[in-house]
């Protein structure tokens, strides 16, 4: 990633002017983008709330062991990374000012923290345990006879990844409901431990494999950030034609589902033919149906056997089909009506949750990490963020529509850079370097964050920061004026992943 | 809904013509990895590149391949091209777990294990109904079953159908390595489908634990936990890897298509 320098090297000792006044942090340096405070573990939970005051997104909470054992915190502010970095000096447990007890998004992230790592945040209660859950535990919150408690998975009806629902519902409406997730929990993070990055990139890409692409992008930043490498102008446009490929895939599978839960038969072909279309483009471009082994840490492995017209030609065939079909899916009414004003989240929640991808642009929240912090080829490209105000399930197919029209632009960018200039595809890493960074790409579902750190060449901790959990922490909330009938249409609106979210 | 219905007949049609003819799998596909020509004495080394130990080098210097095992993540192939390449084929499904072990594996149970399941699938007139269950997998596996039913692969054409109901169940797909709080619903998944009924591991996860492996988190594959009757192999295995798994666990595949 060619580094952006926002911050002039001499700005270093002080911090930037949006920053809380009272803020009482050191900043010390890191990769570009990055904006890195330290302060004490007591002053941490004050530092967080002086920043959400400032009008800053949770990301992620996390231990980290360099440079040295401390407690982080990631969040967006003003298109920059801001970390708060609390060294805990290796005291056990770590303790601080909870933050999840304030801030609905912290809450769990906090809690695996709780239940993993062991750490104590002072004012933290937790309702039941969120990481290793019991199907057949049926702890309702709501009382009375005429409601009854129906758990909904993990085995589900249909093809569907293993999650599970407890819907408190007296018939038709559902007053309450809890997303229970991590019944895939395969400890995933904790297999980067011990590896190279070169290595390891094939465990990034099976943590969501829908978004194998996504997770490797961002595993791979996050190392070359962490180790100061920088991949080449074409292996970042390669990089966004997979990541791209990949978006409009998944994009296709969620409005295919919407279209089955409507039994409109001929829409769903019609957009399985295409995702079906995409996939093999890709099994051909990289030999793998989900772009496997084409991303790596330093740049990417590419040897396609497509000519780069062909791929030209795939996606003006694409956009041809695709703008008939979204006409038509977009009169149709008996699909509309099914998703119009169903499951409305409103834009307050979605910033108290701190949620990301097509639900919040769905709910008129302009965030794309592609555009807040752009990487790799977007710097170059620029992202129009599509946004819908009204909140609801058809807002989100709508920003999906909108964003499959300017993947395929984007696309166009990168291709037409690529036939001009196909150069060196694949920059060595140093072998014996150590460091730590995050790393960062707008996945199909939303901002995606990961944290490596590098010790002599050897991965230490990895941490994971999904859009998939962080947006179904807010699902809960989803169902206010919604009756039973309009789950599926809700959930698939969401288009999130188990896998991404368990890890 | 007129325009809907020109639109989808304008298409034309688009679906496979397996396994009445076979498949290829686009140039450059990596469906398995295969063992060269066994070149002199392998030096034990070689398994070390394996991230999830699917190499083997025997006392005899003689290296194997355990596609149960393989993430087809391609380290032995770009490290060691003369003794490993990738093949471009979709059928990785086998009946046995031995049978996926290359090059000395082999799958010659002529006899298929479903017997019952195959003469039951007679007797329905070739109405197989298809439950899944996802035990951890990456989200992948899910996608290429899902396909099965789109216009492409259109496996009902075959007499599959999917159903919601295990006490419908003809056939249990699982996938994933089977993690701690799912084997205990996939338990209960089986015990309530009715026999004849055949199981089938979907995935290198599911075939072996894949980068899982076996621990306090993951199970290590579906036969630890159930027996299972057919293994595909694959990170995630394509489609047409799924439906030859489909037609093996039912007896339905001609020895040619099977080879």
């Amino acid at each position: 990633m060619r580094a952006r320098r926002r911050h002039p090297p001499e700005a270093t000792s002080g911090l930037p002017d949006y920053l809380p006044e009272h803020l009482q942090a050191q900043r010390e340096p890191a990769p570009p983008d990055e904006l890195r405070l330290v302060l004490a573990p007591l002053a941490f939970e004050r530092g967080v709330r002086l920043l959400r005051g400032a009008g800053a997104r949770f990301i992620t909470l996390l231990l980290a062991e360099l440079p040295q054992p401390s407690l982080l915190a990631a969040l967006a502010l003003r298109g920059d990374l801001v970390v708060l970095r609390a060294p805990t000096g290796g005291a056990q447990p770590v303790r601080y000012g909870s933050i999840g007890a304030q801030w609905p998004a912290a809450r769990w992230a906090e809690q695996e923290l709780v239940e993993r790592e062991g750490v104590a945040p002072i004012g933290f209660e937790a309702d039941r345990r969120l990481t290793l859950p019991d199907a057949d535990l049926i702890d309702r919150r709501l009382a009375g006879l005429d409601v009854f408690a129906l758990p909904y998975g993990p085995v589900r009806s249909g093809v569907f990844e293993a999650i599970q629902f407890l819907i408190e519902t007296g018939g038709e409406n559902m007053p309450a409901l809890q997303t229970r997730p991590f019944f895939k929990h395969r400890g995933m993070e904790s297999r980067f431990a011990g590896l190279t990055p070169d290595a390891a990139v094939c465990v990034a890409e099976r943590v969501a494999g829908i978004a194998s692409v996504a997770y490797a992008c961002a595993f791979s930043h996050a190392v070359e950030r962490a180790l100061g490498v920088a991949p080449s102008a074409s292996a970042e446009r390669w990089r966004a034609v997979h990541a791209e490929l990949e978006r409009i895939a998944c994009h296709l599978d969620v409005i295919a589902k919407q279209a089955e839960t409507t039994a409109l038969s001929v829409g769903q072909a019609r957009f399985q033919i295409l995702k079906e279309q995409v996939m093999r483009m890709r099994a051909r471009l990289s030999g793998s149906r989900f772009a496997r082994g084409v991303i790596c840490p330093g740049g990417v492995r590419c040897d396609g056997a497509v000519e780069l017209d062909e791929l030209l030609a795939t996606v003006d065939a694409l956009e041809r089909d695709l703008r008939r079909d979204r006409r038509l899916f977009t009169a149709t009414a008996s699909m509309t009506d099914r998703l119009i004003g169903s499951g409305r989240v409103p834009r307050t929640l979605v910033e108290e949750y701190s949620a990301v991808g097509p639900l919040a642009r769905g709910s008129g929240v302009s965030t794309d990490a592609r555009h807040e912090r752009p990487y790799g080829d977007y710097q170059r490209l620029g992202v129009r963020v599509v946004t819908w105000p009204e909140g609801d399930a058809m807002a989100r197919i709508n920003v999906r529509f909108g964003e499959l029209v300017e993947s395929l632009r984007l696309l166009r960018g990168s291709i037409d850079q690529l036939r001009r200039q196909n150069g060196e595809l694949c920059a060595p890493l140093p072998r014996s370097r150590s460091g730590s960074a995050f790393g960062w790409v707008e996945a199909p579902q939303g901002e995606l964050v990961i944290w490596v750190e590098i010790r002599r060449g050897i991965l230490g901790n990895v941490h994971i920061a999904s859009p998939s959990l962080r947006n179904w922490a807010l699902f809960d909330h989803a169902f206010p004026k919604d009756v039973l009938t309009d789950f599926a249409f809700i959930e698939h609106s969401f288009g999130l992943t188990p896998a991404g979210a368990d890890r | 809904m007129l325009a809907w219905i020109a639109r989808g007949l304008r298409q034309g049609t688009v679906t496979t013509a397996y396994p009445r003819r076979p498949e290829p799998a686009p140039r450059g596909y990596r469906g398995t990895v295969e063992v060269l020509a066994q070149r002199g004495r392998a030096p034990d080394e070689l398994a070390a590149l394996c991230p999830t130990g699917a190499i083997a080098v025997d006392g005899a210097g003689r290296v194997s391949v355990d596609r149960g095992r393989c993430i087809l993540c391609g380290a032995c192939v770009a490290a060691a091209p003369d003794r490993f390449a990738f093949a471009a084929r979709h059928e990785t499904a086998a009946r046995s777990r031995a049978a996926l072990v290359v090059p000395e594996g082999t799958d010659d149970e002529l006899e298929p294990l479903s017997q019952t399941l195959a003469e039951q699938a007679r007797a329905l007139r070739r109405s197989i109904h298809v439950r899944h269950i996802d035990c951890g997998s990456d989200g992948a596996e899910e996608w290429e079953i899902q396909a099965l039913w789109n216009p492409y692969y259109d496996i009902q054409r075959l007499g599959f159908f999917l159903t919601a109901a295990p006490r419908h169940a003809d056939i249990l797909l699982v996938t994933g390595p089977v993690t701690r709080a799912m084997r205990e619903p996939l338990e209960r998944t089986w015990e309530v489908m009715p026999a004849p009924k055949a199981l089938i591991a979907v995935g290198t996860d599911a075939c072996s634990g894949g980068l899982s492996g076996s621990g306090p988190l993951s199970a290590g594959g579906v036969d630890a936990v159930l027996p299972v009757d057919v293994y595909v192999a694959g990170s995630p295995p394509s489609p047409i890897a799924i439906m030859h798994a489909l037609l093996l666990a039912t007896g339905r595949l001609r020895p040619e298509v099977a080879t």
